[in-house]
């Protein structure tokens, strides 16, 4: 799964748990509302029965004490208490324009409905009276609900059906948004993805974000102007400056060569020849990073001998001929054994004799270099190239490993700012290898590099 | 040796035909004349009939490859190209169109005589038709040996190793090469047949066989052709 679906499934899940979340606080909170107004009435609010406790008396004679009283002025209320005639037999506040009389029909109808507007509660004594608590106009509301069961049962089953189809539907239009969002941002977020690792890109210009996508396509079309415009200048340059190189190369080695010369002049064109060797490695190796980098260099895999590759760069180095403080060994772990690699040929050459000019270059008092190739259980070869020279400090091999450029004087005591062992990490990554640094025991650099036979 | 072998050498910078000639010229080449251009290259081909030509790639008006197409028409002498691009497609267009061998500037003046040398002997243009070697002569042409005063034959496979080893004379041939030129591309399982074939060339050419002077083995490398000093190195 790439980062772009991981991050709208994320994303999905996110709200769909959120969604989850939602309904399930609302759920509690309702349950603990609930249960909190099962346990704590609240005591502001007008009670007829703390009104009826407080009411003492039978028949046609009833009193009520001071609290009850106290609890009808607080909520400026009226009360009255109808014997089982329908008559009043107490009153308290009770408004002037309403009757002191009422038959079976009138209490049936305020009861459940107002008394001349006056929304009234009422309560039956214990001798068949009626207390009857008249509350302000306005202060209540009064519905009278009565179902057939099936119905009421029918319309709980609808409400639950609607709540959870509601939340289906939104789960739903939720995935849909989505998905639209993600196949519209997926190729944008690609393409940035691609860009960030220096990789072409083409996004179709159409639709809604048909602008961002030409942005896009824009931008990658001046980072790869960019780079081949920098490619073909410095393939330009390496390839102008190579005829003067050929002549100063050409020249010097005349005269280091020269028998009528004294000393000290053949030391000095001896010097200018390496020099010249030096710089003609350096803008060579410049144009091939360059052309490696933006895959300009096409790789050409074809199946070799992973041991006859090595062969060939030590006998090549060796044929340079070498200094007598330097000397390189080639061996077959398992000898015969065919180790088998798929690579390009001249890549391969180029990488191998890179690591070993690298432990000429970086030992210069002179160092046993051993080369080894070696068969691997996953196929392919292992080369390892070892010398026994000075080494590299703790953080340089970290570094090396890391594969971060080194800077400064790190980089300068690898030689030529690295660019060799840049080369080879290139290489190696092109060929989807391995590459690894270590140290020689006691002392020294040993660099593993596995390259795959398929 | 080469004295009576004549060089053309092909390329616009003035700088660098002098280089060459000199290089040439030192190293005992008899006549080595020079063209600053394909036309003026095409017409002394005709005239001094070299026996090699170093051609430059990269030329105003008529480039290498072109003279070379031209050149093939009517001549099959063997051509070295010189390119300032280093790219395997230059390498595969320069062969296509029947260059020899291909080196890439810079170069060192031995690897460019090295290079010429390995030409001239490979296309049997090289001083003599016969190597003499420390304790033997080989004749290429006869594919025999004289040592002493026994004369030994050269099997068709000996000869084509000894002539990858002559053409190579004092550099290192990997046992990969060696098998190659035997077998072509796919060599892998020939490699205790080579020792065998080397065995039977020391047989013939080294005064003491189990002690080699001339083919020398090369630990876990190949072998090398060691000439006598002073003899077309």
């Amino acid at each position: 799964m790439n980062p772009v679906q991981r991050f709208f499934r994320r994303y999905v899940f996110s709200v769909v748990g959120l969604l989850g979340l939602l309904v399930v606080t609302n759920m509690a909170v309702l349950v603990i509302l609930m249960g909190v107004s099962e346990v704590q009435t609240p005591t502001d609010t007008f009670q007829i029965t703390d009104f009826c406790d407080h009411l003492t008396g039978s028949g046609d004679s009833w009193q009520a004490d001071s609290d009850a009283l106290a609890l009808l002025d607080r909520d400026q209320c009226w009360a009255m208490v109808l014997n089982p005639a329908g008559q009043t037999v107490w009153e308290y506040q009770m408004p002037a324009d309403l009757p002191r009389s009422y038959t079976a029909a009138q209490v049936a109808q305020f009861s459940r409905w107002y008394l001349a507007d006056w929304p009234v509660t009422v309560w039956g004594l214990e001798d068949g009276s009626l207390a009857v608590v008249g509350r302000p106009r306005g202060s209540m509301a009064k519905y009278y609900v009565a179902v057939e069961r099936d119905y009421w049962d029918f319309l709980v089953l609808l409400a639950c059906a609607i709540f959870y189809a509601n939340i289906l539907l939104v789960v739903v239009l939720f995935l849909h948004s989505a998905r639209r969002v993600e196949k519209a941002m997926g190729p944008i977020l690609n393409a940035i993805r691609s860009l960030a690792d220096g990789k072409p890109v083409r996004l179709r210009e159409d639709g809604e974000l048909a602008e961002i996508n030409a942005s896009l396509n824009r931008a990658a079309a001046y980072i790869t102007q960019k780079d081949n415009t920098r490619a073909e200048w410095i393939r330009g340059i390496s390839h102008d400056i190579r005829t003067p190189l050929s002549v100063m190369l050409g020249y010097a080695s005349e005269l280091e060569e020269s028998g009528e010369l004294p000393d000290w002049a053949r030391q000095r064109a001896g010097s200018i020849r390496r020099q010249t060797e030096r710089l003609t490695r350096l803008v060579a190796d410049l144009n091939l990073t360059t052309r490696l980098e933006y895959a300009l260099r096409p790789i050409a895999r074809q199946r070799l001998d992973g041991a006859e590759l090595a062969r060939q760069a030590v006998s090549e180095v060796l044929n340079e001929g070498l200094e007598d403080s330097y000397s390189i060994t080639f061996t077959e772990e398992v000898p015969g054994a065919h180790l088998e690699v798929a690579a390009d040929p001249a890549l391969m050459d180029r990488m191998l004799l890179n690591l070993l000019r690298n432990c000429i270059r970086h030992n210069p008092g002179g160092c046993a270099i051993s080369v080894t190739a070696a068969p691997c259980r996953e196929g392919g070869c292992l080369f390892v190239i070892a010398d026994d020279g000075c080494g590299v400090s703790a953080a340089q091999l970290n570094s090396l490993n890391r594969g971060t450029p080194l800077a400064g004087k790190e980089a300068d005591s690898l030689g030529e700012h690295g660019l060799g062992l840049r080369i080879v990490r290139q290489i190696v990554r092109a060929h989807k290898g391995r590459l690894t640094f270590g140290a020689t025991v006691p002392h020294g650099l040993t660099v593993s590099i596995w390259i795959g036979g398929r | 040796m080469n004295q009576d072998r004549t060089i053309l050498i092909v390329d616009d910078e003035a700088e660098l035909r002098e280089m060459v000639r000199g290089i040439f010229a030192r190293a005992g080449y008899g006549r080595v004349v020079t063209a600053g251009s394909g036309p003026e290259a095409l017409s002394l081909c005709a005239s001094a009939r070299p026996d090699l030509v170093i051609l430059d790639v990269m030329m105003p008006g008529m480039d290498g490859f072109e003279v070379l197409r031209e050149l093939r028409r009517t001549s099959a002498v063997p051509v070295l190209m010189l390119t300032a691009r280093s790219e395997a497609e230059d390498k595969f267009t320069g062969f296509e169109s029947g260059a020899d061998d291909y080196l890439a500037k810079p170069f060192l003046p031995r690897e460019l005589l090295f290079r010429a040398q390995a030409i001239l002997r490979r296309t049997g243009r090289a001083a003599g038709r016969s190597v003499r070697l420390a304790a033997a002569e080989v004749d290429l042409e006869n594919a025999s040996v004289r040592r002493g005063d026994q004369t030994f034959p050269l099997t068709a496979k000996e000869l084509q190793l000894f002539r990858k080893l002559y053409e190579n004379a004092g550099r290192i041939v990997t046992t990969g090469a060696l098998c190659e030129t035997v077998c072509g591309p796919v060599w892998q399982g020939y490699e205790s047949t080579l020792a065998t074939h080397i065995r039977h060339l020391r047989e013939k050419m080294e005064a003491n066989p189990s002690r080699p002077v001339s083919i020398v083995t090369v630990k876990g490398l190949g072998y090398r052709l060691e000439l006598p000093r002073g003899d077309g190195r």
